[in-house]
């Protein structure tokens, strides 16, 4: 254990969260760069079962999981005692919040779809294997500087299916979280999951989250805004749930004056994962057949895809400096006479 | 600028040393309290030439002679609409004319030289080109910026050089004195001849003279960065991708289970799966969860890795 905690060496301090502090390092071993998540200590209540809960949550779930678009875990040590525990991860250089809310970079359909298609096609595989997320948000979709996004932050994830386990409904950050969460279901499936993918969809779009709700209740109104109040008849069952409350009624609002920009593939798309009634929801493998991701433009190659300034200002350290520009564009001798003031 | 005067008070630098002149596009000076004193109501004539002025053209003199004001004036001006680019002419000795035509204009302007004519020809070429004119402007504000950011490049080369010298600086007096207490240990314990052991030092710090300004003329080449050569290299606009990648095409994933084959989930209840799983309560389904669901992790649960074979 002790000469895996050398095998690491911390290069830069990244980030801070609520369980978990994460380092820059580099692997030793192999020369890669990695990020290091080192699980906090935690208050005496957490400590007694041992481990964190979040991060044995985490380490339990990504040991089986291997896609390219779910964040590999690639070691896991602990430095004394085992509630003590830091994750390596493939290290990632920013995430899609930091795309969506840098106003410099401008989003095509195409890079939307590049972008989304790796979310589902990951979401699809968790999906495949029982697993839900649980807190889908941009914040947690990870991209690298290859273009290449990855779903991380396993800490509430977990596996579904089995009918006489209840879950919380106290999951995913507010904003994406789905009506059937908000009314407080216990029993749920892959459906929360699409519902923040269509947030996030959304958000891409619109740059500004789609759906932000101060309270709980705030997010249930800003949701019947837009899709107008659910029914006995377009959710069989909604009034059983254990949170239900009674809005006032309001209409539906036609997406098309939402995304004025999107054309109807993308609409159908939205149309498709935004549905109250998580029956009718679409899930992964139903979207991804959805024409939107087949038709033209074609989703932009990773490589191509859009990053932040200083994540592109990093790459082109690498390439030849502009002084040696400026030398070679002076030898053709024919200049133009012109003055500078 | 100390005998600089205001023609209408006659206030001088010496009189008043917070004199400021002011100048306006015709190039007559006037001293500050002047402007504020005649162009009381927003506009009125200079007093030099009555040429009507605004009082918010006036700007504080930058330059003693105010004729190099004046024409500062009119090249902004000129050049507003004169802003054709390199690229627009076939030849470079077109764009030299060009260049030699904007000259004269301003020249004449400046020299109150057939002024009539030549705004006459400012108007004409205005009418013919509005276009071009609007084309240009949108490239010109794009190209003011690169400008700046080229400025940026060269103060921060500058800084580089300047902390490059310090540095050498540093070392050659250090070497010096290395040098000198080599020399002294020599001379102290050394058998050979004084003079000579004198002689071979001279001769070699004279060596590393020579090869030092000679690395040093080279660097000079090397840091000689001209405004405008950049500007054609730089003026490109970053590539637009337009190569589209491969189609989406959806390919399911494939899951090795190394079981039976599950049956489809529409037969679940046909198959009688069903009968033996607790069915779905109306709140489970209004949140999402069917009893198929179950049913189908359950039976995967079950038939999953039934045809695994060890490998010993």
């Amino acid at each position: 254990m002790t000469n895996k905690l050398k095998r690491y060496e911390k290069i830069e301090f990244l980030g801070e969260g609520q369980f978990a502090t994460v380092y820059k390092a580099k692997d030793i071993e192999n020369g890669n760069i990695v990020a290091v998540k080192k699980i906090k200590a935690g208050s005496r209540i957490e400590v007694q079962d041992g481990i964190n809960r979040t991060a044995l949550r985490e380490i339990k779930i990504l040991q089986e999981l291997s896609h390219r678009n779910c964040i590999g875990l690639l070691d896991v040590f602990s430095q004394g005692s085992m509630s003590n525990v830091s994750l390596v991860f493939d290290f990632m250089d920013t995430d899609l919040e930091v795309i969506i809310k840098d106003n410099t970079i401008i989003l095509t359909v195409a890079n939307i779809k590049a972008y989304v298609l790796q979310t589902l096609q990951g979401l699809e595989y968790l999906h495949l294997n029982w697993i839900l997320h649980r807190d889908l948000k941009p914040n947690n979709l990870l991209v690298n500087s290859n273009g290449i996004l990855k779903i991380a932050d396993f800490g509430l994830a977990k596996l579904y299916g089995s009918p006489n386990r209840l879950n919380t409904h106290q999951v995913v950050t507010r904003w994406y979280r789905s009506p059937e969460l908000l009314f407080g279901a216990k029993q749920y499936g892959v459906c929360v999951d699409m519902w923040a993918v269509g947030c996030i969809l959304a958000e891409l779009l619109l740059r500004v989250p789609f759906l932000p709700g101060e309270s709980d209740l705030d997010q249930l109104t800003k949701i019947f805004q837009v899709f107008g109040n659910p029914t006995e008849d377009t959710w069989p069952g909604v009034k059983s749930l254990s949170d239900y409350v009674e809005f006032k009624p309001s209409a539906p609002v036609p997406l098309k004056n939402i995304f004025i920009a999107a054309g109807d593939d993308l609409l159908d798309v939205i149309g498709g994962l935004l549905v109250l009634n998580p029956l009718k929801r679409k899930n992964c493998t139903d979207t991804l057949k959805m024409l939107f991701f087949s038709n033209k433009p074609t989703p932009t190659v990773n490589s191509k895809l859009p990053l932040p300034q200083s994540i592109k200002s990093v790459k082109e350290l690498e390439k030849p400096s502009l002084k040696r520009k400026l030398l070679d564009s002076g030898e053709g001798g024919t200049l133009p006479k012109r003055l500078f003031f | 600028m100390d005998d600089s005067i205001c023609p209408r008070c006659k206030t001088t630098k010496f009189q008043n040393p917070s004199l400021k002149m002011m100048v306006n596009v015709c190039g007559h000076a006037l001293c500050e309290s002047c402007v504020d004193l005649l162009f009381l109501k927003g506009s009125g004539a200079c007093p030099d030439c009555r040429i009507p002025l605004r009082r918010n053209n006036f700007r504080v003199q930058l330059f003693e002679d105010a004729t190099v004001e004046k024409e500062v004036d009119i090249r902004k001006r000129v050049l507003r609409d004169f802003n054709k680019k390199e690229e627009d002419f076939a030849t470079v000795r077109e764009y030299n004319d060009y260049l030699e035509d904007i000259e004269t204009i301003i020249y004449n302007l400046v020299n109150n030289i057939d002024i009539v004519n030549t705004n006459k020809k400012i108007e004409d070429y205005k009418r013919n080109n509005r276009e071009q004119i609007l084309k240009s402007k949108g490239k010109l504000s794009r190209e003011e910026y690169e400008l700046e950011e080229l400025l940026d490049l060269e103060k921060q080369q500058e800084k580089m050089r300047r902390n490059e010298i310090k540095v050498e600086e540093a070392e050659t007096k250090k070497k010096k004195l290395r040098e000198k207490e080599a020399l002294i240990d020599e001379l102290m314990f050394s058998n050979a001849n004084a003079k000579n052991i004198v002689e071979t030092f001279a001769q070699n710090a004279k060596d590393t003279k020579e090869t030092e300004t000679k690395v040093a003329a080279s660097k000079v080449t090397q840091f000689s960065t001209g405004i405008q050569f950049g500007r054609q290299a730089q003026s490109s606009f970053l590539p637009v991708p337009t190569e589209e990648g491969p189609a989406y095409v959806y390919k399911p994933i494939t899951t090795v289970t190394e079981g039976p084959k599950l049956p489809p989930e529409e037969d679940f209840a046909g198959l009688g799966y069903n009968n033996h799983i607790r069915s779905e309560t109306e709140q489970e389904r209004a949140g999402g969860f069917t009893s198929n669901l179950a049913c189908m992790r359950a039976l995967q649960d079950a038939l999953a890795g039934l045809y695994h074979v060890k490998k010993l």
